[in-house]
């Protein structure tokens, strides 16, 4: 992006003024292209959403708006931005007001870091992925603010919740980081990347079993503080009605809610970057545009399954209760992750440029779970001896 | 140093809450998350059931039964049943009981789905509800087939049945068991044994056994104290002598005797236990009338009775006094939903909103059937 | 139990437990919807699929009504309201009036049983939606009809004869008290 730009301006494209031209074209440059990408992506995640539970649940989902329904989003949103702004008397309004931007905020920060190919990202910074894990716990704020200034107290619990929820499981997720930047020494979201291969044998998954916990670990912690089930203790709709966006309607409601979906991008390209090779694809061709689009087709790929697995995971597992959620948090995964972060130091010290053979042992323990899983699903699917169905719309 | 000034807070759950079972009321006093008190507020739902059957007559009254307890209408039908029935003195053909009892445990399947269903569903997973509400459809298509609806059935009429099986319902009946139960133990590994489900339940708001008789809770909330009473094998009412079924208490195998986990946990056991009767049921079906002689205009004799039925919530009384005219001079209804919103308050102490929600879930309350 | 194993316990209930979830909701992706896209994307009409004693919105058959008002009383919310008068001139009973609210109706089909020729029966219909209550009531009379009296025999005239064998058909759902009829289904 900005080495696109540094040539238009070497070029003479703008005249003079080559310095504020340069800022301000990459300024709209990448509110186009990225929050183009952020905010559709965010709604057709909430139509995929719902397909997905949909299917699970033996129902069909929304299929009347386009093709199967696709444009659900579009219309949903067009509902939500019709809708009364309603603010209620006793809130405060100022708080009320800003709290929906300062979540969206939250969730478009990431985008300025996001890999999409070795050379498609606005700003390959040096502290990239501390950066991420900064910006997003962001949210926080928004949410506390949202539930404060609503002045009902199913949003204030809501908020309050959100706010120890997000803030403890900051914890675990920063420090299963932690192995990864030991082995490559490196902070930057490129630089991760690169010290991966295309080859699962290679990513830092199947590195070694600390870094295999690590990412399960760091998977979780993101589910809870992008709030999703078994997390969902701050809207929590049978608990506190809706939580912190109980009192939120129209447009502001939508901002919450785009934010949720769109987080479910951020959590998947973090634990792509970290641990799944990122744009990593085989070197097929010489052409620089063909190779970064393919990259770009790995990247979001792998993106895309990992938030079709959390929607999977949303649709199975029941929430839990806040004091379980700090023990989780507190009792089970900050020591398993300190631990886990010692195990990591100690293989590196160990053998610091990794081992070769733990990563195809790790990668054949990989495909036995999934073969047992895959085994298990055929076992539930021909008990209950209902017509099988492969078709993936209806 | 002042000490930190902290108060606790009253929260209004209810009568519109997502997660009330109806229209439900409950005031909170909670210090944070922890709750003080949980006040139950009933009434909502108060419809004067037992009013309307002074005047609208004996047979006329068949229909109002559905409502009191429109998850199970079929025991509340029976109920009333069987109460005119002892009151005039007849005797229901054999037929006509296997009918009964058939369509009643269908029902309790249906109504022990929902509650199921809802139980997760207020633990916030949402696909075990819509499973749970598969499998119930299936069971209404089949009560709808029965006796042409779905929710408030109207089936049973003094002295016996409304309407026959119909040609071929054995054996889609047979044919939806064998579905069933492979379909129970799915739900089974889907919801009740994970583990943050049961790590939600277990250990919530247990009830030892005095305290069960003493707030009289009954059927599976008081047989998951260990307690085993149930209408059906200590009194047998219509047909239930004839069948081989056992009665499942409660463990404790999650956590302490009587709580949240095994009131749902005897739930899903009754469940097989209720397939286990319906192919009893289903088998050994007699020949003959389904229905007794009973003359259109019902005057039964001046006196009063009382009679006990085992509804999926449990004992649930009918007391019908007679003046000897076409209209009964009272009705009474004793449920167990009611007794069951009694011992809340005293639950309630020490727990998390959270476990309030999940409380009211396991105790399984209808709210039309705590007011009627 | 140590608290360290009780800890590792804890773990592997929480992962096996969870796996086994997964598998079952994954394994919902190749079972078929089982809801049905209602009203429009269904292969037959909803109607047509319910079973024949599903109780829809009523309907009067008022060529084989023999006016006795049998259905009138057992209504337990009086939805039923019939006038028969007898003409002082042929000694005919005469329909002038018969309205069903369907807003009041509760569908318990207690005014079908009684009736003896099977004319009010429910139907499978049940989108009863509207703009007015009073477009609900449906006022089966248009003119004054000479009520139906049954014959002793089979019935003869054409135009009656399939209504009142439909009729039969509505009848003979109910189970009959005593037994004296073979019920819908044979004993084995």
């Amino acid at each position: 992006m900005e080495t696109l730009i540094q040539n238009l301006v070497a070029a003479g494209t703008f005249g003079g003024n080559t310095e504020i031209v340069a800022a301000v074209a990459i300024f709209v440059l990448s509110a186009v292209v990225f929050l183009g990408i952020a905010f559709p992506f965010a709604g057709i995640v909430s139509w995929v959403e719902r397909r997905v539970w949909a299917r699970i649940q033996s129902r069909v989902g929304p299929n009347r708006v386009g093709p199967n329904g696709f444009l659900q989003w579009l219309a949903d949103g067009v509902k939500h931005v019709c809708k009364e702004d309603v603010i209620p008397n006793d809130a405060d309004p100022t708080l009320f007001k800003i709290a929906p931007y300062l979540v969206v905020l939250a969730f478009t920060l990431p985008w300025a870091v996001m890999p999409f190919s070795s050379s498609l990202i606005l700003a390959d910074m040096n502290v990239g992925i501390l950066y991420m894990t900064s910006v997003t716990a962001l949210t926080v704020v928004g949410v506390l603010m949202a539930g404060w200034a609503s002045n009902d107290k199913w949003s204030l619990i809501g908020g309050i919740r959100s706010a120890a929820q997000i803030v403890s499981y900051e914890i675990p997720a920063g420090l299963s980081i932690f192995p990864v930047i030991l082995m490559t020494g490196t902070l930057s979201m490129q630089g991760i990347i690169k010290a991966q291969g295309w080859a699962p044998q290679h990513w830092f998954l199947f590195a070694n079993p600390f870094t295999f916990i690590a990412a399960n670990i760091l998977y979780i912690s993101a589910l809870a503080e992008g709030n999703r089930t078994p997390f969902d203790l701050p809207e929590a709709e049978s608990e506190l009605v809706a939580g912190f966006a109980t009192e939120y309607s129209g447009m502001r409601y939508l901002f919450f809610f785009m934010a949720e979906w769109g987080n479910l991008f951020i959590i998947g390209a973090i634990i792509t970057t970290l641990f799944l090779g990122g744009w990593q694809f085989p070197h097929v061709t010489n052409n620089i545009i063909a190779m970064n689009i393919l990259q770009l087709i790995t990247f979001n790929a792998k993106v895309l399954f990992l938030v079709f697995v959390s929607m999977w995971v949303r649709a199975t597992l029941p929430r839990v209760r806040i004091d379980q959620l700090m023990t989780l948090c507190w009792k089970y995964f900050v020591p398993i992750s300190f631990a886990d972060m010692i195990g990591a130091a100690l293989w590196v010290a160990i053998w610091p440029d990794g081992n070769p053979v733990m990563g195809y042992l790790m990668l054949a323990g990989g495909i036995v779970l999934a073969v047992v899983f895959v085994q298990r699903v055929i076992f539930y699917a021909r008990r209950s001896r209902m017509e099988l169905y492969f078709h993936p719309t209806i | 140093m002042s000490t930190l000034r902290t108060e606790e807070m009253t929260l209004n759950m209810g009568p519109q809450h997502p997660s009330t079972h109806g229209v439900l009321r409950f005031v909170v006093r909670a210090d944070g998350e922890v709750m003080r008190e949980a006040i139950p507020d009933v009434g909502y739902l108060h419809r004067s059931i037992e009013k309307i059957a002074e005047k609208v007559g004996y047979h006329g009254f068949m229909p109002y039964t559905d409502r009191v307890d429109y998850v199970c209408a079929m025991f509340t039908n029976q109920g009333w049943g069987m109460a005119c029935e002892k009151l005039a003195g007849i005797e229901v053909p054999k037929r006509g009981e296997y009918c009964r009892v058939i369509a009643a445990e269908f029902n309790r399947i249906a109504s022990h789905l929902l509650s199921a269903g809802t139980m997760g569903m207020d633990i916030g997973a949402m696909t075990p509800f819509t499973h749970a509400i598969r499998e119930r459809e299936m069971i209404n298509d089949l009560i709808e087939e029965l006796c042409g609806a779905r929710l408030t059935f109207n089936y049973m009429r003094i002295g016996g049945v409304g309407w026959d099986l119909p040609p071929g319902w054995r054996e889609k009946a047979l044919a939806y068991l064998e579905h069933f139960e492979p379909i129970l133990d799915e739900y089974n590994a889907l919801l009740s044994f994970n583990k943050i489900y049961v790590e939600r339940l277990a250990n919530i708001g247990i009830i030892t056994p005095e305290e069960a008789i003493d707030y009289n809770l009954v059927g599976p909330n008081l047989r998951a104290c260990g307690i085993k009473w149930d209408i059906r094998k200590d009194i047998p009412y219509s047909a239930y002598q004839d069948f081989d079924f056992d009665v499942p208490v409660g463990a404790g195998e999650w956590g302490k005797l009587g709580d949240s986990m095994d009131r749902y946990m005897v739930r899903i056991r009754e469940m097989k236990e209720s397939v286990k009767i319906l192919r009893q049921a289903l088998h050994n079906l007699p020949s003959g009338a389904v229905l007794a002689k009973v003359p259109r205009n019902f005057k039964p004799p001046a006196g009063e009775c009382q009679i006990r039925v085992e509804s999926a919530r449990g004992d649930m009384g009918w007391y019908v006094v007679s003046d000897g005219t076409g209209y009964p001079w009272r009705v009474h209804v004793r449920t167990g939903s009611f007794a069951a919103m009694g011992i809340i308050q005293k639950l309630s102490a020490g727990l998390m909103i959270a476990d309030l929600v999940t409380l009211i879930a396991s105790l399984d309350v209808i709210a039309p059937e705590i007011d009627r | 139990m140590s608290a360290f194993a009780e800890y590792t316990r804890n773990i592997r209930d929480a992962v096996t437990s969870i796996f086994e979830g997964m598998a079952v909701t994954a394994s919902h992706f190749v079972r078929k919807p089982y809801t049905v896209q209602y009203p429009d994307r269904t292969a037959v009409r909803v109607q047509d699929t319910l079973p024949f004693r599903y109780r829809g919105i009523l309907e009067v058959d008022l060529e084989i009504c023999t006016g006795c008002l049998a259905c009138e009383r057992a209504c337990p919310i009086d939805c039923i309201v019939i006038t028969c008068d007898k003409d002082p001139k042929t000694k005919a009973m005469n329909i002038s009036q018969f309205d069903i609210d369907i807003a009041k109706c509760m569908y318990c089909g207690l005014c079908s049983e009684p009736c003896p020729t099977g004319s009010i029966h429910h139907t499978t219909e049940f989108e009863g939606a509207d703009f007015s209550l009073e477009s609900l009531i449906r006022r089966f009379v248009k003119d004054p009809i000479v009520a139906y009296k049954p014959k002793k025999g089979p019935e003869t005239d054409p135009r009656i004869a399939p209504l009142l064998s439909r009729g039969m058909h509505f009848l003979d759902q109910w189970a009959q008290p005593g037994g004296e009829k073979p019920a819908a289904e044979e004993a084995e």
